[in-house]
C-alpha cells in the first residue's frame, strides 16, 4: 500500500509531462490527418495548381484555364512571387502556370507561345505537367487544320472528354484506416515517453539511497518490492492506455468499431505492457533524475524517428528500416500497417500480425529478466 | 576579476554534464534522427515506376495504338517511362491486384479502356490518365483522318491512299512541340527546413546556459549568487563576463552543431556561408536574451528556468515547422505576427531565405528582428538586475 | 574598545511580520558575538540585512565605522561570509571552490595560492583538494563551505549556522578553526541554535526570539538571569507523594517534578544542596539508581524568558 500511495504522490507531481505527451498525440493525431468523404467510387487525385494569367480569359485561353481547373485543385495566392516561392517550397502548391500576354492570339497564329511554369519536381507536379502538356499537344494538332476558335475548342474538348471506366474492388474505409494506423504510429511516442518518463522519476524516487538502506532491511523482499513495483506501474500502463484508446474513439470514430479497431487495440495494449517492462528496465539502471528527461527523449525521438512513428513507413531508407529491427516499435507500427489494407480476418492474413505481437511480448519477457539482473546486481553493491 | 569569473563561468558551465546535453549532445543526437528518417522523402516524391498489368485479349492484341504506347512507356530505354507492365490474363491481374504486386490492371473492350484498382491514389489516376490519353489520341488519329478523307472526297480525288494519309496523322499526332520553360528556384529540398528548425533549437536552448551562468550571480537566485553579492566586485562586471562566458560556450555548441550537419549529415545552407554564420550568432543572441530574461524575472529554481528555456524553445520550433514543415507556412500565410515575434521562426526563415532565394532582403529583415528580440529582453533584464539589494532572498 | 558592528534600531517587515523588530546592538573588535535564539528569530535575516542583502524598513547599520551599503567595496573587502547553506559550485573541485571565491576578493595570484592553503589546512581539507562536493560526506562540505568564506582573511566574519547537521568531528574541527580565527584578530558574528557551542565558543551572546532582543551579556551575565542555580535529577522507583511533598519543604528548593522514574528538584541557590538531598533519601530509606546535579544552560535562560524550549 506504501509503494502505492508514494506512486501516486509521484505522478500528481509529474502530471503536467503526461499532459504535455497527450496533447501531442491529440494534436499530430487529429491534427494532422483531414477526411474526404470515404466512398467507394475512384476518386481521381488532383495536384494543387496556380494559374497565373496575363493574356484576356476568353477563347482558347479560357477553355484551357478550364480543363486545368476541372482536373487540378486551383490554389489563390497572392500573385507576388515570394507568396508563389514560398508556397512552392512548403508544398502549399505543386505546379504554378504563367499564360503569357496575347497567349490565346499567338496561339491561333500558329505560333505555339512558350508557356513558364514552376514546378516542385515531385509526382503531383508531373501530373500537373501531364495536364497541361496533354491539353497543348491536343491543341497544337486540331490548331494546324482548323482556324475557326470554337470549331477548334470543341474538337479539343470532344477529344479530351474521353474517359476510361474504372472499378474499385476494395470496400476499405481507407482513409479512416489510414488515420486510425497514423494515431497509433504516433501513439507509440506518447506511451514510451510517458511511461519511461514517469516510471524512471519513480524507481529513482524510491531508489533514493535512504529508502534503498530501508528497503534492503526490510522485511519486504526486493523480488517482493519489485513486484509491487511493477503492479503500481502496470496499472499506471494500463490508465495511460486506456485514456489513448478512449480518445482514438474521440478521434477516429467508427474505423475503431470495426474488426481492424479490435486489433488495433489488442496490439497497442500489447505494446503498452511491453514499455512498462522497457521503463522499468531502464529506471532500474539509470539513478539520476537529471538523466533521465535526456535518456526519455533519446530513446523514444529514437525509436519514433527509426521505426516510422512519424514518417510514414514507406519513406524510410531501408537501412535505417533493417536497424529499426532490434525495436519493439517496429514490429508494433508494422502490425498497424498491414491493417490499413487486411480486408479478410483469418489465421492466415492475420498471420504477419500475430508473429509481430509474439515479437513484441518477447521483448517484454527480455527486459523483465533484464530487469530483475540488474536490481539483484544493485541489491548486493548497496 | 573579470577574467577570474570568466574562466570559472567556462569551467561551470563545460563541467555541467546535464547542460552540456541539452545544447551541444541533443540538437546532433536530434539531427541524426532527423537525417535517418527524412534522408529518403524527396526522393520518394518522385514520381515512381508504376506496377500494373494489362488483360491479354483480342481488343488489345489487335490495337496498335495502345501496344505501342504501352509499349513505349513501359521501356527501360526510355527516359520518361511510366510503368512496369505485365501482361496477362484477367485471372492472373485480379491475383496480381490482391497480393499489391501492381496498383491496377486494364481491360480493353471494343477500344475502350475499363480499368480496375482497389482504391484512389495518384498512381491510380496516373494510369487511369494514361489510357485516356491513348484513346484521345486514337480519337484525334479517328478524326482527323476522317477529315483528311472528306476533304479529298470533295475535292473529288477518289482514289485515296489510306495508308498514307494514315501515316501523316499519326505523324502529326507524334510531333512533340509543347514548349514549356521551367523558370522555379532551384533548391526545393523542403525537409533542408527540419535542419534549419534543429539550429534554431540550438541557439534557443543556449539561452540556459545563460540563464544558469547568471543565476550563480543573483544573491536572491542561488546561494552561490550570495556569496558573490558580499564580495567586492562590482555586480555589472561579474555579470558581463558570466554572459559572455556563457554565449562562447553557446557558439561552441552551435559551431558544432553546424559543422555535424555540413559534413556528416550534408545539409545544404546554400552558399553564403558567411552570412549563415552571422544569423547563427545573432540566434544565439536572442535565445542568451531569452535565457537571461527567464533568468532575472522568474524568482524559482534552475530547474524550473530550464524547464521555461525548453518549453518557450519547443513551442517556438513547433510554430516554425520542426514537427511538421507546414506548419511555419501556415503561420506565415495566415498570422504572420506570431512568426515576426517567434525567435525560432526568424533563424529558421533566415537559413531558408539564404538558401532558397538569391536577394537579401527577408534575411536582413529576419536577422534584424532576431536583434529587436534580443535588445528588448536585455532591457527589460537589465531594469531586473539593476537592483542591488531584494526585499526577501 | 572599539565597535566593529554598530546596529540601531534595525527593523525588516515582510508584509505584517516583522522578522526583525527594532534590533539595537554592537560588536566589538576580536570577539565572538553569539547570535541565539530558535528557528525563525531572525537570526539569518539579521546577518542579510547587515551584509546589505536586504532591504530593511528602518534603522541604521555602520561596519567598521562607516555606512553599509551594496557598493561599500571597502567595506566588503574586509568581510568574510559563511552561509548557513552550503553555497559551493557542484561543477567546481574544493580547490577551485575556494580559488574561486578567494579570487573575488585577492587578485595577486601568490598571496591568494597562500591564503587557499592556508584555508584548507584551518578546516582539515588537505587530503580532500581534487574532490567534488558530491563526493564529500555533510561535515567535510561544511567545512569546504567554511574555507570558502574565510580564506581571504577577513576582519569581519559572519557564521550563519555552520554546525547544522554535522558530525562531532567535523564540529570539534569547526569549532577549533573559528578559535583560532578569532585568534588570529578576527571579529566573529556566530549564529546558533546550539547553546552548547555558545557555552564553549562566545565571549558574549545576544538571544533572539521573534525578531527582538531578549537579553545580550556574557554567559555567566545571562545565567544569573535564570532564576535556579543547580538541577538535580534522582532515578527512583515508586516514590510516595507524600515525600515529594516533603522534599519541596527542604532548603533552597524551588520546584520539585516526578515524570516516570525520575525526580528533578530545582534549586535557588546552589551549594551542598546534592549532599542533603542524599542524606534525605538515606534517612527515609529510599533506594535509587543513579543521581546528577548540573548547573543550568543558557536554555534554562530561554526557557525562564519565553516559557519555551529553544529547540522545537
Amino acid at each position: 500500500m506504501t509503494v502505492f500511495k508514494t506512486f501516486l504522490k509521484i505522478l500528481n507531481k509529474n502530471k503536467f509531462i503526461i499532459i504535455l505527451y497527450t496533447v501531442f498525440l491529440i494534436g499530430f493525431g487529429g491534427f494532422n490527418m483531414q477526411t474526404s468523404d470515404n466512398s467507394t467510387n475512384f476518386v481521381a487525385s488532383k495536384p494543387d495548381i496556380m494559374i497565373v494569367n496575363y493574356d484576356e480569359e476568353k477563347g482558347i485561353t479560357k477553355d484551357l484555364i478550364k480543363y486545368i481547373t476541372d482536373n487540378s485543385n486551383i490554389i489563390e495566392l497572392n500573385n507576388n512571387e515570394e507568396a508563389i516561392n514560398d508556397g512552392l517550397f512548403y508544398r502549399d502548391v505543386n505546379y504554378v502556370i504563367y499564360i503569357p500576354e496575347n497567349y490565346g492570339k499567338d496561339f491561333m497564329d500558329g505560333k505555339n507561345p512558350e508557356i513558364k511554369i514552376k514546378s516542385t519536381g515531385d509526382y503531383q507536379s508531373s501530373f500537373a505537367e501531364m495536364l497541361l502538356s496533354r491539353y497543348i499537344k491536343v491543341a497544337n494538332i486540331y490548331q494546324k487544320s482548323i482556324d475557326n476558335e470554337d470549331e477548334l475548342i470543341s474538337k479539343i474538348n470532344e477529344t479530351l472528354s474521353k474517359e476510361s471506366e474504372v472499378e474499385i474492388t476494395s470496400k476499405l474505409d481507407t482513409d479512416g484506416l489510414a488515420k486510425a494506423t497514423f494515431y497509433y504510429n504516433f501513439a507509440s511516442y506518447s506511451i514510451l515517453a510517458c511511461l519511461v518518463y514517469v516510471i524512471c522519476l519513480i524507481l529513482s524516487s524510491f531508489k533514493d539511497i535512504k529508502i534503498q538502506k530501508r528497503t534492503i532491511i526490510s522485511s519486504t523482499n526486493y523480488r517482493k518490492l519489485n513486484r509491487q513495483l511493477l503492479l503500481s506501474n502496470s496499472l499506471f500502463s494500463i490508465i495511460l492506455w486506456g485514456v489513448y484508446v478512449a480518445l482514438s474513439f474521440v478521434l477516429i470514430g467508427d474505423v475503431m468499431f470495426s474488426n481492424q479497431g479490435i486489433i488495433y487495440l489488442i496490439n497497442s495494449f500489447i505494446f503498452t505492457m511491453c514499455a512498462t517492462t522497457i521503463a522499468l528496465f531502464i529506471g532500474n539502471l539509470v539513478s539520476n533524475k537529471n538523466a533521465i528527461n535526456g535518456i526519455v527523449n533519446v530513446i523514444a525521438l529514437g525509436s519514433s524517428f527509426l521505426c516510422g512513428a512519424f514518417v510514414p513507413v514507406e519513406w524510410l531508407p531501408d537501412g535505417v528500416l533493417k536497424i529499426a529491427h532490434i525495436l519493439p516499435s517496429y514490429y508494433y507500427i508494422s502490425s498497424n500497417e498491414s491493417l490499413k489494407t487486411l480486408e479478410v480476418f483469418n489465421l492466415e492474413t492475420m498471420q504477419p500480425i500475430i508473429t509481430n505481437m509474439i515479437v513484441i511480448l518477447g521483448f517484454s519477457i527480455i527486459f523483465i529478466i533484464l530487469t530483475n539482473i540488474v536490481s539483484k546486481r544493485k541489491q548486493k553493491i548497496g | 576579476m573579470f577574467i577570474h569569473n570568466f574562466k570559472y563561468s567556462l569551467k561551470t558551465l563545460f563541467r555541467n554534464k546535464a547542460l552540456i546535453f541539452w545544447t551541444f549532445a541533443f540538437p546532433i543526437i536530434l539531427g541524426t534522427f532527423f537525417n535517418m528518417a527524412f534522408s529518403n522523402i524527396e526522393s520518394s516524391e518522385k514520381l515512381d515506376i508504376i506496377n500494373i498489368a494489362i488483360i491479354k485479349n483480342d481488343d488489345f492484341n489487335n490495337n496498335e495504338i495502345f501496344k505501342t504506347a504501352f509499349e513505349e512507356l513501359s521501356d527501360k530505354n526510355n527516359d520518361d517511362r511510366l510503368f512496369e507492365t505485365r501482361y496477362t490474363t484477367e485471372e492472373e491481374a485480379k491475383k496480381l491486384l490482391e497480393d499489391e504486386e501492381i496498383v491496377g490492371y486494364m481491360k480493353l473492350v471494343n477500344d475502350e479502356p475499363k480499368l480496375t484498382f482497389t482504391t484512389s491514389g495518384i498512381n491510380e489516376t496516373i494510369f487511369k490518365y494514361v489510357s485516356e490519353e491513348i484513346a484521345q489520341t486514337s480519337n484525334i488519329i479517328k478524326n482527323l483522318s476522317e477529315e483528311e478523307i472528306k476533304k479529298e472526297m470533295i475535292a473529288g480525288n477518289y482514289n485515296i491512299d489510306y495508308e498514307s494519309i494514315y501515316n501523316n496523322v499519326i505523324e502529326l499526332t507524334e510531333e512533340d512541340d509543347v514548349r514549356l520553360n521551367n523558370v522555379s528556384n532551384s533548391n526545393l529540398g523542403y525537409t533542408m527546413i527540419e535542419f534549419y528548425t534543429l539550429i534554431a533549437m540550438a541557439c534557443l536552448y543556449g539561452g540556459i546556459l545563460g540563464a544558469v551562468a547568471i543565476n550563480q550571480n543573483l544573491a536572491n537566485m542561488t546561494n552561490q549568487g550570495k556569496r558573490v553579492s558580499v564580495s567586492p566586485t562590482s555586480k555589472g562586471k561579474i555579470i558581463l563576463s558570466s554572459v559572455l562566458a556563457s554565449y562562447i560556450t553557446q557558439l561552441v555548441g552551435v559551431a558544432l552543431l553546424f559543422l555535424y550537419t555540413i559534413f556528416v549529415l550534408k545539409v545544404d545552407y546554400g552558399n553564403k556561408l558567411g552570412l549563415d554564420i552571422a544569423l547563427a550568432m545573432a540566434g544565439s543572441l536572442a535565445g542568451l536574451s531569452l535565457g537571461v530574461a527567464v533568468a532575472t524575472t522568474i524568482k524559482s529554481n534552475d530547474n524550473v528556468k530550464t524547464g521555461i528555456i525548453i518549453a518557450i524553445t519547443m513551442l517556438g520550433c513547433f510554430l516554425s515547422g520542426m514537427m511538421g514543415i507546414t506548419m511555419k507556412y501556415i503561420i506565415d500565410k495566415n498570422i504572420p505576427i506570431i512568426n515576426k515575434l517567434n525567435p525560432a521562426s526568424m533563424i529558421t526563415d533566415g537559413f531558408y531565405s539564404l538558401y532558397y532565394y538569391d536577394t537579401l532582403d527577408r534575411y536582413i529583415f529576419d536577422i534584424g528582428s532576431l536583434l529587436i528580440f534580443a535588445f528588448v529582453l536585455i532591457a527589460i533584464s537589465y531594469i531586473s538586475l539593476r537592483r542591488q539589494k531584494y526585499d526577501s532572498i | 574598545m572599539k565597535n566593529i558592528i554598530e546596529v540601531k534600531n534595525l527593523t525588516k517587515k515582510y508584509k505584517e511580520l516583522k522578522a526583525v523588530d527594532d534590533l539595537s546592538f554592537e560588536v566589538h573588535e576580536g570577539e565572538i558575538l553569539g547570535l541565539l535564539g530558535p528557528n525563525g528569530s531572525g537570526k539569518s535575516t539579521t546577518i542579510n540585512c547587515l551584509l546589505s542583502l536586504l532591504n530593511y524598513s528602518n534603522g541604521s547599520i555602520k561596519i567598521f565605522g562607516k555606512e553599509m551599503k551594496p557598493d561599500s567595496y571597502d567595506l566588503k573587502s574586509k568581510i568574510g561570509v559563511v552561509f548557513q547553506e552550503v553555497s559551493v559550485f557542484d561543477e567546481l573541485t574544493v580547490y577551485e571552490n575556494i580559488d574561486y571565491f578567494c579570487g573575488l576578493y585577492i587578485s595577486d595570484k601568490e598571496t591568494k595560492k597562500k591564503y587557499i592553503e592556508d584555508a584548507i589546512s584551518l578546516v582539515g581539507l588537505e587530503d580532500f583538494k581534487k574532490f567534488y562536493p558530491k563526493k564529500l560526506s555533510g561535515g567535510l562540505l561544511r567545512r569546504l563551505n567554511i574555507a570558502c568564506g574565510i580564506a581571504h582573511k577577513p576582519k569581519l566574519i559572519f557564521l550563519d549556522e555552520p554546525t547544522v547537521a554535522v558530525d562531532p568531528q567535523s564540529r570539534n574541527n569547526i569549532l577549533d578553526g573559528i578559535k583560532k580565527l578569532r585568534d588570529d584578530g578576527a571579529t566573529i558574528v556566530y549564529t546558533t541554535h546550539y547553546m552548547e557551542e555558545v557555552e564553549i565558543l562566545c565571549d558574549r551572546v545576544i538571544i533572539l526570539d521573534k525578531g527582538k532582543i531578549l537579553a545580550a551579556g556574557t554567559t555567566d551575565e545571562l545565567k544569573e538571569l535564570a532564576k535556579i542555580e543547580e538541577k538535580i535529577s534522582i532515578e527512583v522507583n515508586d516514590l510516595e507523594t507524600k515525600y515529594i511533598d516533603k522534599i519541596k519543604e527542604l532548603k533552597n528548593v524551588d520546584d520539585v517534578k516526578y515524570n516516570g522514574n525520575i525526580l528533578l528538584i530545582t534549586y535557588k541557590k546552589g551549594k551542598n544542596n546534592l549532599v542533603e538531598i542524599m542524606e534525605y533519601l538515606k534517612e527515609n530509606r529510599i533506594k535509587y539508581n543513579k543521581i546528577f546535579s548540573e548547573r543550568p544552560t543558557l536554555n534554562d535562560v530561554f526557557l525562564e524568558l519565553t516559557g519555551k524550549e529553544l529547540r522545537d
